[in-house]
């Protein structure tokens, strides 16, 4: 379809635009450049790399992350790139911003981790795949044609098995297995279900105008399918039910830090596009508010309810992850501006309250040596800095004040009252009433590490290494956010006031 | 002072704060810094009494009958399509909580000093029992409803590790089981306010949003009415005063008081209520949503069990005036008859179960129950009596039950055993001690000079008088009083009387009569107690006008 279309609008003036929006650009070209610069480095020197590898990487975060403040303030509405194969707004740039923040805390975390940082820091695999990760990432954000959302998921997923496969181990290769044949029939299936659509409307565009026309004129069951096969893959990256099963043993088998990414970046990139494609799909025939409904209260019980029985915190955090996802979901179900002001939000807390959760959980791993509830017994008495941290993340992952946590929750449910005010809908009523109970649910589970941390004794003598301050201290970097945005969270919405969620391009 | 209620509610915080930062070297110092800090919140709370005003008569929906008040913005930002979100930082003092915030002041001062042979990880243990103060003070005088529920909240956590770490031997699962229970009450609360928060609108801001002044409230109120004001302009509100006023709530909203909205068929103000009277219930405890009381109490270490008698239990009976009844008077006058019912079966339910136990603290924690279910009635029964015999008995239980625990607390400290059947005849070994207990007994089953005789008078005067519940319920509830005289007077004929008898002979050496420490917690309550229940006036006349304007406030539904 390109090559026709660039045979119309003439060759030269296509590449005139294209190379200007190359400009756009520039935050994802820095990612690609600090991948190449890794590579490089690592071919070039021989020994003693991993201070040079860090060095590149955080300069290139650094970058990154000023180039995108730059993009903030230059990007008013939303402005189609590459023609239309992207669609720029703030609402990516924002996303991106938050994604760099989370790599580098997930970087921080490794370095923190003691035996990993060997691991990540030795040569530049796991750090390529990492920013591989980042840059598919940033790309889902900023999709808005089917055929790059594939393209950008894809990039997302091939990094995302080879980091789980990438350190030895029987389990490793299990997980890795296992995630990349879900992956594939996923995405295979949402291909499918792309070619359906592009079949029934002639464009790949999202955005395009003749695909809003087009879409209104299928029926309703082959529309339906073709619906069902495209969100079978996003929901397999946003690790929501039914396409969460692999998550859990993903995580278990993973290296912390890394997790802690699998459990942000792509699930809220993935949030973006389910927003978009639910928004831009915008039929009667469909009633997005029942599938949406369905999916986000069995997202929330099933994910809340085997989190119940888990004996591994990182299990136990998979299941937590398939339950903020339902949550996440509830934002879009509401469908108003409201909704996805507070599902942004509610996506930037549960950002900063992953990454917390999985640095703590990393240290703790040091002290201890594997992430088993057991062997956590008693450890607050030696690490009471450490604990309380931990007690912070929790009751923000559970949604109780004073932590963001809470805010996140209080806005998703005001939106979606304020919908079921508007239009009555059952099923949203439902959600509210589930949603809130099964927060009742996740404190069992969230407050089971606090507890064998606080009210157990040791069962052995742990030998720890006396670091706790430090640790300490980049902790509190991590989880104070989650306390200052509960006092003063009108600082973050102002931020998001100013981000257009206008889907289409005047 | 300007910031009377701030300091109040702040200072066992910065006390916490200081207790956090003494090295352990000190450790002696905790103690200390806990009894100076909730010493002096009790003299500024005392002040605080002492300079309201009883005679101040305002509508309950109104700012006019609010004393001491403190009110600045906490933050305000717009949120899409609902419109701006505004949260105060909002606290004051009407005749519906100075009372509370008194009994508040008492017990927690009483609890620290209780807490004193506390020995294990002392820092951690008065830190949360400073921070356990700090938001159960904020609770009692928040408005804001976004403040009260944070409050109300950040009780559960301290609570939690207050139990779980310093308590009996199933502390865990007393610990939390009380954080479950109560979760799912303010889970049901939240739903509540986001609720209402998504009806009510602030008459003032709003005005001064659309350009009116901010003295036009009644024009403002009736322009939204008409649908004048637009949507865009309406600033809502979490305001609790202004919740409680029907010409506040937004037209066409959910919980609008003529609305016709319904949730699963039910009108949505019934649904609302319903699950604020459940949400409260489980901290009150009424029956059938008590059991988690029995278990926190037995496993809780003695100064907590004080503080959970004496003031948590008041915040349920609190939160359910302040929400529930001013909020949604006509849903409360619908369903008086099932609150009326569920408070004269916790009378006797709890009162029964009193009479089983074989535990001391046990017992007490049944014979709670059963006097909370006459708050239930008195609210139920909608009349000034009622009601005012309601928040009477709430700040004489408060008053009663610590001293019922810190009694119980007494035999336990020395023999770490509090089974009835365990004793005999310890007059003749402890007849001090003696003594307070049976003060304690006759004040707790109402005899006539005690502040519970007072208290539960009124509640009966006002539902006999009541239009709002059958006669036949007090009837039947009066029944309670004669099991309470039963339960007690077996309890000191089993412990007390007849032949000195212990199950151990180890125990005779340690089964001392009281210290000098335990003098300095028991008396003030003695006296107190004999004092609110001779000169009931003192508190009746600071809430009389409250309670009035309140009565007023329901009666206009009970015709």
């Amino acid at each position: 379809m390109l090559i026709s279309q660039l045979q119309h609008s003439g060759l030269k003036e296509k590449l005139a635009s294209t190379s200007q929006d190359l400009w756009a650009l520039l935050p994802e070209i820095v990612i690609v450049s600090t991948i190449i610069l890794l590579v490089v480095f690592d071919l070039i020197f021989k020994k003693n790399k991993s201070i040079g590898l860090a060095a590149i990487a955080f300069a290139g975060l650094a970058y990154c992350f000023v180039l995108t403040i730059q993009q903030w303030h230059s990007v008013e509405s939303s402005k189609a790139l590459m023609s239309g194969l992207l669609n720029l707004n703030r609402l990516s740039i924002f996303l991106k911003g938050g994604f760099i923040i989370g790599l580098t805390m997930a970087l921080i975390t490794a370095i923190r981790s003691g035996d990993l940082q060997k691991d990540f820091f030795k040569s530049s695999e796991i750090l390529v795949m990492l920013f591989g990760l980042l840059l598919g990432a940033s790309f889902m954000t900023l999709s808005s044609n089917l055929l790059m959302i594939y393209i950008s998921i894809e990039v997302v997923s091939i990094c995302s098995y080879i980091l789980t496969g990438l350190t030895k181990g029987r389990k490793k290769a299990e997980a890795a297995m296992k995630y990349l044949i879900y992956g594939a029939v996923a995405s295979a299936i949402m291909l499918y279900g792309m070619s359906w659509l592009y079949g029934f409307t002639g464009t790949l565009n999202l955005t395009d105008q003749s695909f809003a026309i087009a879409i209104t004129q299928i029926p309703q069951l082959p529309l339906s399918i073709a619906c069902v096969m495209v969100m079978g893959g996003f929901l397999f990256k946003l690790g929501a039910f039914p396409l969460h099963i692999w998550s859990p043993d993903v995580y278990e088998a993973t290296p912390t830090p890394i997790v802690a990414v699998f459990s942000v970046l792509p699930k809220l990139a993935a949030l973006v596009i389910i927003f978009k494609f639910v928004n831009l799909i915008n039929t009667p025939l469909i009633d997005w508010e029942l599938w949406i409904g369905i999916l986000a209260i069995a997202s929330m019980t099933v994910g809340n309810f085997s989190a119940l029985w888990q004996k591994d915190i990182k299990r136990m955090l998979a299941y937590s992850s398939i339950a903020h996802a339902g949550f996440l979901l509830v934002g879009i179900l509401a469908f108003s501006s409201s909704g996805n002001q507070a599902m942004l939000f509610y996506g930037s807390v549960y950002l900063m309250m992953n990454f917390g959760a999985f640095y703590l959980v990393q240290i703790l791993e040091r002290q201890t040596g594997d992430t088993s509830f057991q062997s956590m017994k008693g450890l607050g008495i030696k690490l009471p800095l450490i604990a309380s941290l931990v007690l912070v993340v929790m009751i923000a992952l559970t949604g109780l004040p004073p932590t963001a946590g809470f805010n996140g929750k209080l806005y998703i449910f005001s939106a979606l009252w304020e919908s079921y005010q508007a239009d009555g809908h059952d099923i949203l009523i439902w959600v509210f009433v589930f949603g809130l109970l099964n927060t009742v649910v996740a404190l069992f589970y969230y407050l089971k590490l606090p507890y064998l941390l606080f009210f157990k004794t040791p069962q052995s003598e742990i030998s720890l290494d006396n670091k706790e301050i430090s640790d300490a201290l980049v902790g509190t970097l991590f989880v104070l956010p989650l306390l200052l945005l509960f006092f003063r969270s009108d600082w973050f919405v102002g931020l998001m006031n100013s981000i257009n969620f206008e889907l289409w391009i005047p | 002072m300007v910031h009377l209620l701030s300091y109040i509610v702040f200072i066992p915080l910065v006390a916490a704060l200081l207790v956090l930062l003494t090295p352990k070297v000190y450790q002696n110092l905790y103690r200390v810094l806990t009894v100076l800090g909730l010493g002096l919140t009790l003299v500024l709370i005392i002040f605080a009494v002492s300079k309201f005003d009883g005679s101040v008569q305002g509508a309950i929906n109104s700012e006019a009958n609010l004393q001491l008040v403190e009110k600045t913005e906490w933050f305000s930002m717009s949120l899409g399509s609902l419109g701006k979100f505004s949260v105060d930082y909002f606290v004051g003092t009407d005749g519906l909580n100075v009372g509370m915030l008194l009994l508040a002041g008492i017990v927690l001062l009483i609890g620290a000093i209780a807490s004193w042979n506390i020995k294990e990880k002392q820092k951690a243990y008065f830190g949360l029992y400073l921070l356990l103060s700090s938001s159960i003070l904020g609770c009692f005088v928040a408005l804001d409803f976004f403040l009260f529920y944070l409050f109300f909240e950040f009780m559960l956590l301290p609570m939690y590790f207050l139990i779980g770490i310093w308590g009996g031997p199933r502390k865990e699962y007393a610990a939390i089981k009380f954080f479950l229970y109560t979760l799912v009450g303010s889970i049901l609360i939240l739903i509540v306010m986001i609720g209402l928060y998504n009806s009510v609108y602030d008459p003032v801001k709003t005005a001064l949003e659309a350009g009116y002044e901010a003295s036009q409230v009644e024009q403002v109120q009736q322009l939204v009415q008409d649908g004048t004001i637009k949507s865009g302009q309406i600033v809502k509100s979490f305001n609790m005063i202004h919740m409680a006023d029907a010409d506040n709530y937004i037209p066409g909203s959910f919980l609008e008081k003529s609305g016709l909205a319904k949730i699963f068929g039910q009108p949505a103000r019934w649904i609302a209520f319903l699950a604020l009277l459940i949400g409260f219930a489980i901290k009150l405890p009424a029956v059938p949503f008590h059991t988690w009381l029995p278990d926190a109490h037995v496993e809780a270490p003695t100064p907590i069990s004080v503080v959970l008698a004496g003031i948590l239990l008041k915040v349920g009976g609190y939160g359910l005036i302040r929400t529930a009844f001013v909020m949604f008077p006509d849903s409360a006058y619908h369903y008086s008859w099932l609150i009326g019912f569920f408070g004269m079966f916790a009378i006797i339910y709890g009162a029964l179960n009193a009479l089983a136990q074989k535990d001391l603290k046990k017992l007490i924690a049944y014979s709670s129950v059963s006097h909370m279910g006459f708050v239930l009635m008195g609210l139920a029964a909608m009349t000034v009596e009622g009601i005012s015999g309601a928040i009477y008995q709430m700040y004489s239980h408060g008053l009663i039950s610590a001293m019922l625990f810190l009694i119980a607390g007494v035999i336990y400290d020395r023999t770490h055993d509090r089974m009835i059947e365990n004793y005999g005849g310890l007059a003749s070994q402890m007849p001090k001690y003696t003594v307070f207990v049976a003060i304690a007994f006759f004040a707790s089953l109402g005899l006539p000079g005690f502040s519970g005789f007072i208290a539960e008078l009124m509640v009966f005067i006002g539902s006999f008088k009541s239009s709002a519940i059958p006669a036949w319920m007090p009837v039947v509830a009066t029944t309670g009083l004669v099991l309470g005289a039963g339960y007690y007077l077996w309890t000191l004929q089993r412990m007390f009387f007849g032949k000195f008898w212990v199950k151990d002979k180890n125990w005779v050496n340690s089964l001392t009569d009281l210290n000098s420490r335990e003098y300095l917690m028991l008396v003030p309550l003695v006296i107190l107690i004999l004092v609110f229940g001779i000169y009931p006036s003192l508190l009746l006349d600071l809430i009389n006008n409250s309670v009035e304007s309140f009565a007023d406030h329901l009666f206009q539904f009970r015709k």
